[in-house]
């Protein structure tokens, strides 16, 4: 580049007013949008979510009855629906059915895992149901669940405490068998109280996979619930979702779906965040990001 | 007290088959006096006989002398393996191509996740309305139960694939087939089979469902028919049935995940 006589480089050439507040404001949304690396993605992330919801509303416009949820039509009846009753209700059902669940498998699922971690005995009476329960489609046994509990929320319930336990179960008892050994010979040698072993030590070791096998049975309570809100026809965002879709509603019944995938994505987050900021000792390999 | 735990918690060859052989004698006692001493419309006994009639000789009549029960396992069979390869092929070149192209994985990953975490049971409503009753909407659920999964651990293993690795592949000019050949596939493909395994037990729900759901057919079709007439024996049969379809999925996507995935370690 050429300098001047005393080595400065030529000033840019003067602007008018207008044109240096268009490309001031323009430097600053440059900035804004991509300034830095994480600046950037957030911007292509973004863009690609508008991108989707955009193809989605032309596509569905274009190919697909007129029935069929688009998401500007969502976007219209979200507020009515978050505000009728009858969907708080609903939503209320399920959660409250799932949290009960979840905590009944949890405490049951946590001292079953412990004991088959621990002791062998329990371990090998009963590998064979544990596993071949966790592996029997939970769907497969709501017939039976509602012949045994009557077509009412019991058989919901038990169905998501059907789903849940196992999950807990076998990841309690591999957290529960991976205890450092040399923690229970310290025990030994100092002849801790039994209450110590179990409760310090081998409880508070294995709560990493409990909390792992916790998300797992999450998901697999919610989606326990959903089947079983269909199967049997119980008030719940299931049921709310599948009787919107009947009746050719879906832009109404897409809020239901919205909704349990904010309730996953919350308790996702939630979980991802105790063990970040409570057990930061413990990373498992795929849940370092 | 504590000579009798040491008893049962040896590793001697007696103590261990002992416990195993007797724990599974006391779950077939429970089940079959549940049977004898409830009403036959709400428990059937494990062998069973008389006016109770027992789930293994059920299972045994299915299986062999039931031309038409056989035919509906083929057709859950022909639904799962349908819906599953289709979401087999289409997940896993994604997923490495998203190892490939950062700004594609940037862009999708988070509505990945969402879809990941979305329970598609929720969706079955729609595709009931949308698509109909036939064969192809319910391959599409089992599509959408076990496409996620997969995609989901292969974009895991795209995130997983070291950028020196590609750095030094670039330096060294690497040709562009020999980095996916010798880079990209080795690395995602074990987080793929940890998908795969999921997914096979998401895809099994998902087939049951499409069945109870959709038209009903094959062995969704038959629990429910059998639930309907309280044939517990019928319910009791096709539960085993598809608990064990289940095991051999598992079994068989493990089976290819150590084969393939040993290397990397971690047993998930």
């Amino acid at each position: 580049m050429t300098t001047d006589a005393i080595g400065r480089l030529p000033t840019e050439r003067p602007r008018g007013k207008i044109e240096a507040v268009i490309v001031r404001t323009g430097a600053f949304f440059a900035n804004i949008l991509w300034g830095t690396p994480a600046r950037a993605k957030i911007t292509i992330k973004v863009a690609t979510g508008f991108l989707i919801l955009f193809v989605w509303q032309i596509g569905v416009a274009l190919f697909a009855a007129n029935f069929v949820a688009k998401p500007i039509n969502i976007a219209k009846v979200f507020p009515s629906v978050l505000a009728d009753p009858l969907f708080q209700q609903a939503a209320w059902n399920t959660l409250a059915a799932v949290f009960q669940g979840l905590a009944v498998a949890l405490v049951a699922g946590t001292v079953v895992g412990i004991a088959m971690g621990r002791m062998k005995v329990f371990d090998r009476a009963l590998n064979f149901y544990v596993n071949g329960l966790y592996t029997m489609p939970m769907i497969a046994l709501l017939p039976l669940l509602t012949i045994w509990f009557g077509y009412s929320g019991d058989a919901r319930m038990a169905t998501i405490i059907f789903a849940a336990f196992f999950s807990i179960v076998i990841n309690v008892r591999d957290g529960a068998r991976s205890v450092p050994p040399e923690y229970l010979d310290v025990c030994k040698t100092y002849r801790a109280p039994a209450r110590f072993v179990w409760f310090d030590i081998t409880l508070f070791s294995s709560l990493p996979y409990l909390i792992a096998g916790f998300r797992l049975a999450a998901g697999r309570a919610l989606v326990a619930a959903v089947i079983a809100e269909f199967f049997v026809s119980l008030n719940g965002v299931g049921m709310f979702v599948l009787s919107n879709a009947r009746s050719f509603k879906h832009n109404e019944a897409v809020v239901g779906v919205v909704a349990l995938v904010l309730f996953g994505l919350l308790f996702e987050l939630t979980m991802n965040w105790i063990t970040r900021r409570y057990f930061p000792w413990y990373r498992r390999e795929g849940q370092s990001n | 007290m504590t000579k009798i735990l040491a008893l049962i918690n040896s590793d001697r060859w007696a103590v261990r088959w002992g416990t195993i052989v007797l724990s599974l004698l006391a779950g077939g006692l429970l089940w079959e006096s549940a049977g004898w001493s409830s009403n036959q419309a709400i428990m059937a006994p494990l062998i069973g006989g008389g006016d109770h009639p027992g789930t293994i000789p059920r299972l045994y009549k299915y299986l062999v002398h039931d031309e038409e029960y056989r035919l509906s396992l083929l057709q859950s069979v022909g639904l799962f393996t349908t819906g599953f390869s289709l979401a087999l092929v289409a997940a896993i070149p994604l997923g490495i191509v998203m190892a490939r192209f950062v700004t594609l994985r940037i862009a999708l990953e988070s509505y990945i996740l969402v879809l990941y975490v979305t329970p598609m049971i929720a969706l079955i409503p729609f595709i009931m309305s949308i698509f109909g009753f036939d064969f192809w909407p319910k391959v599409l659920v089992v599509y959408l139960f076990a496409f996620f999964p997969i995609l989901y651990n292969t974009l895991e293993g795209a995130r997983s694939v070291k950028p020196e690795m590609l750095e030094v592949a670039k330096s060294f000019r690497s040709s562009e087939i020999a980095i996916w050949r010798d880079i990209l596939i080795p690395y995602t493909l074990p987080y793929a089979l940890t998908g795969v395994r999921q997914a096979a037990g998401r895809a099994l729900v998902g087939m049951v469902a499409a069945e109870f759901l959709l038209s009903t057919s094959g062995l969704g079709e038959e629990l429910i028919t059998a639930s309907r007439n309280f044939d517990m024996a019928g319910v009791l049969a096709t539960i085993l049935v598809i608990t064990c379809l289940g095991i051999t999925f598992m079994r068989t996507a493990q089976a290819f995940e150590q084969k393939y995935a040993a290397w990397r370690g971690v047993n998930r």
